[in-house]
Formats: C-alpha cells, sequence, structure tokens
C-alpha cells in the first residue's frame, strides 16, 4: 500500500504535485530582474537604438561608461536664451520631433519667464535627434535650427525652435515641405539661402558633437537636461518634468550655490 | 467579485496593505528615471529635511508632463492591481493556510505579472526604461524598435496578468473551503 493508515490521499497527491521552490524562484526573479534594470540604467534612461543606425550616422557609439561631469562648457557656439552668466543653468538636449520635448519647451519657456528677466536662470538649447526614432526629420530640422542661427543669429535661432516646437505634430508626422518654408517667412530668413546650407552639410558634425556630449553625460532619451550652478554642482534631469519640479531644483541648487 | 472587494476594503490592514504596496509600485514608477538626482538631492548636506521631502513629492508631477496616456494608465493599473493582489493573497493564504498548490500558481502568475510590469515601465518620453537596461546588456536592443509601441506592449501585458490573477484570487476566496477529492491509485 501507498498510504499510511490515517493519512489522506489528497495530501500524498498535493505532495507530489506542488513545487516548493516555484513562488521563492518567482520572487527572486523578479527581484533580480528589477536589480538588473535599476544597476544598468543608472538612474538614468536608455533609449533603443540599432547598430546600424550608430555606424551609419554616428561618428561615435554611446561610451559604456558615462560621466555627467563631462557636459560640454558653454561657449558662445552655444544657443542660450537669458542671461550668459546667470548662476542656474539649464541645458537641455533635446530632439525636435519628440513629443514630450515639446512639452518640456513649454515648461522651459514657463521657467524662463518667470527667472529669465531676473537673471537668474539661462537656457542652452542643443540637439539630440533620436535617430531610430525620427530617422526623417529631426537631423534636417536640427540642421535648419543651425543655418537660422547663422543667417539671422540667436534670437532667430529661438523663434524658429519655439515656433517648431508649437505647430508641429511630432513624431516624424510633419511635412516639412510645408512647414518649413512658412517658419522661414515668419522669422524673415531666405528660405533658398537656409535650404543650400543645410544641404551643405556643414552643421551636421555640430549637431553630432551635441548627440556625442549627450550620450557622453548619461543621456539616452530625450528630453535630457542637466542644471549647472556656477560652482559646478550638477544635477540631472531626465525626461519632461514638471514645472514645480524645475522649480524646486532651482531652488535648491541657488540654496547650494 | 465586489462583495470580496468590499470585505478586503473594510478591514484596515488589507486595505492598508494594498495601499501601501500600489504606493510603493507608483513611486517607484515614478521615480525611476531620476534616482540619480533624488540621491543627489537627498544626499544633500545643507538642504532641510522637509525640502528634501518637498522635492521628492514634486516628481509625481511628472505622471502628467512626463507619461503618454497609454503609460500613465498602465502605470497606474499595475500599481492599484498589484497592491490589490498582494492583500488578496494574503487574505487567501490566511484563510486557506494550507492549498499550496493553489497559492504557488497565483504567485507565479501574479509575479510574472508584476515583472512584465515593471519591464513595460518607464516614462513614455524615456522610452520603456528597465526593459532597455536588461536588454542592453545581451546585445539585444533592437528587439524593441520592432514592437510597435517600443516595450511599452510589457506594461499592457502586466495589466493584464495582474487582472487575471486578480480575477482567479477572488474566484478562490469565493470558492467554499473543501478538500478536493484525489483519485486512488490502482495496481
Amino acid at each position: 500500500m501507498e498510504e499510511t493508515t490515517g493519512a489522506p490521499a489528497r495530501t500524498t497527491a498535493w505532495s507530489k504535485q506542488s513545487n516548493p521552490y516555484l513562488v521563492p524562484g518567482a520572487i527572486v526573479l523578479a527581484g533580480f530582474l528589477i536589480g538588473a534594470g535599476l544597476y544598468f540604467s543608472g538612474g538614468v534612461q536608455i533609449q533603443t537604438f540599432t547598430d546600424t543606425t550608430l555606424a551609419s550616422k554616428s561618428l561615435s557609439a554611446p561610451p559604456a561608461q558615462t560621466n555627467i561631469a563631462a557636459v560640454r562648457a558653454i561657449t558662445e557656439e552655444d544657443h542660450i536664451k537669458g542671461n550668459p552668466n546667470a548662476p542656474v543653468v539649464i541645458v537641455e538636449y533635446s530632439d525636435y520631433e519628440c513629443p514630450f520635448c515639446k512639452r518640456f519647451h513649454v515648461t522651459m519657456n514657463n521657467i524662463m519667464q518667470k527667472y529669465g528677466k531676473t537673471g537668474e536662470v539661462a537656457w542652452v538649447y542643443r540637439h539630440f535627434p533620436l535617430d531610430q526614432l525620427h530617422p526623417r526629420n529631426a537631423r534636417i530640422v536640427a540642421a535648419a535650427s543651425e543655418c537660422v542661427n547663422e543667417l539671422a543669429g540667436n534670437d532667430a535661432f529661438w523663434q524658429f525652435t519655439d515656433g517648431y516646437m508649437a505647430v508641429t505634430p511630432s513624431n516624424d508626422r510633419t511635412d516639412l515641405k510645408t512647414v518649413l518654408p512658412q517658419l522661414y517667412r515668419e522669422i524673415g530668413v531666405d528660405q533658398g539661402a537656409v535650404e543650400d546650407c543645410v544641404a551643405s552639410g556643414r552643421y551636421d558634425q555640430h549637431v553630432q558633437d551635441d548627440v556625442d556630449n549627450a550620450f557622453l553625460t548619461g543621456g539616452r532619451g530625450t528630453p535630457w537636461s542637466i542644471l549647472v550652478t556656477k560652482s559646478g554642482k550638477i544635477y540631472p534631469i531626465n525626461g519632461a518634468q514638471s514645472q514645480q519640479t524645475v522649480e524646486q531644483l532651482i531652488s535648491i541648487a541657488q540654496k547650494e550655490g | 467579485m465586489v462583495s470580496v472587494l468590499r470585505q478586503l476594503g473594510t478591514q484596515w490592514k488589507y486595505a492598508l496593505l494594498a495601499l501601501s504596496v500600489s504606493s510603493a509600485v507608483f513611486s517607484f514608477a515614478i521615480w525611476l528615471p531620476n534616482m540619480s538626482l533624488i540621491a543627489t538631492v537627498v544626499s544633500s548636506q545643507t538642504l532641510p529635511w522637509y525640502e528634501k521631502l518637498s522635492f521628492v513629492w514634486s516628481l509625481y508631477g511628472g505622471i502628467r508632463s512626463n507619461f503618454s496616456i497609454l503609460s500613465a494608465t498602465y502605470t497606474i493599473g499595475i500599481a492599484l492591481l498589484t497592491g490589490i493582489n498582494v492583500a488578496l493573497l494574503a487574505y487567501y493564504i490566511r484563510r486557506v493556510r494550507g492549498g499550496v498548490r493553489s497559492i504557488a500558481n497565483s504567485g507565479v502568475t501574479g509575479i510574472a505579472g508584476l515583472a512584465s510590469g515593471v519591464f513595460g515601465i518607464g516614462c513614455a518620453s524615456c522610452g520603456t526604461l528597465v526593459i532597455a537596461s536588461v536588454l542592453a546588456v545581451f546585445g539585444t536592443l533592437g528587439v524593441l524598435s520592432i514592437l510597435p509601441f517600443g516595450g511599452e506592449e510589457f506594461g499592457i501585458l502586466g495589466v493584464l496578468l495582474l487582472g487575471y490573477v486578480t480575477y482567479t484570487l477572488i474566484k478562490k476566496i469565493n470558492a467554499p473551503l473543501v478538500c478536493e477529492h484525489a483519485p486512488a491509485k490502482t495496481g
């Protein structure tokens, strides 16, 4: 006989079929997945990209080691809104076709409305086109913005950027042949001159340098921003955070110096 | 089904358990993209504790600015369902006290649902954070580009799995406490 007296058959059947390692094993697996995600993300997002995209468009691959302190120093070549000598500078790496960059652009304009007039905060715009997500338009518009800057100056750059962010639908759904000429007319730059400039490719390396710096500092998606104080304190801002968060961070940065 | 949930809701310890777990999961999703920023602020020697707390609290506003409607919905859904699941599981374990196999099955499916949800978590502006991190290790990031929602499918799958587990747990709780007859072996 298989059963001892008094031991019900169902207990034996259950004992044979239940696996005591299932639940703890599943918990360990879930914990590993969560831990791996946290460890490898290192507190910043990782943008998907293919090796072929990198090989064809980028001169450098995202580095294995990132260093947020490697944020490139702000120079006259940068596009700055506000006081260039402001004690708090927010360097944003952005993509003209990213919907969340458009949201964050509104937030940053509100921030500049509040802090820009008093000279407390400056906003630096750098390029971070996401080739895998926006292969059609992002780099072209980035180059066009640089050409507008070359022809008409920093104010025209910001007018172009504000306009493009406000009127276009994002995610490569914009018909550039329709939208860009309208923007050029509003700003007052010659469409032919801008298009010749874009076609020449002379700003491709500048855009790529911005992309490389974004990767080097830990950026893996957009918007990717770095708040820098005059004393050199650095705060990374990942994603389109709310205006309240940015304001609080500015306040913290001002206190910490 | 509603009666089981109502029963759970009126017992403060299970309601508190559900709320705590839901809050923890939701907070994890909101804070994950900015862990290093949080660490920088919280480790400050000069800021008072209430300012640190206020800053961390302000990050919850990111659910509106940093998430698409889809990703915000499944993030909240995963958080709520996980909390409800854990409370249901605790209630069921206490009630049954020995149905190892059935608890294990529900637990495994629930954890699979949570793991899938964790995979899918990430603000839409950041990309699917966790899965991209893990896939990067295996050099298979290109997989995500094939998926129509860039990996957010895992979040949706997490909600579905957790919803299924919630349903089965409630069914088990509603089932009468009887011993199942196991057919005797012959030979």
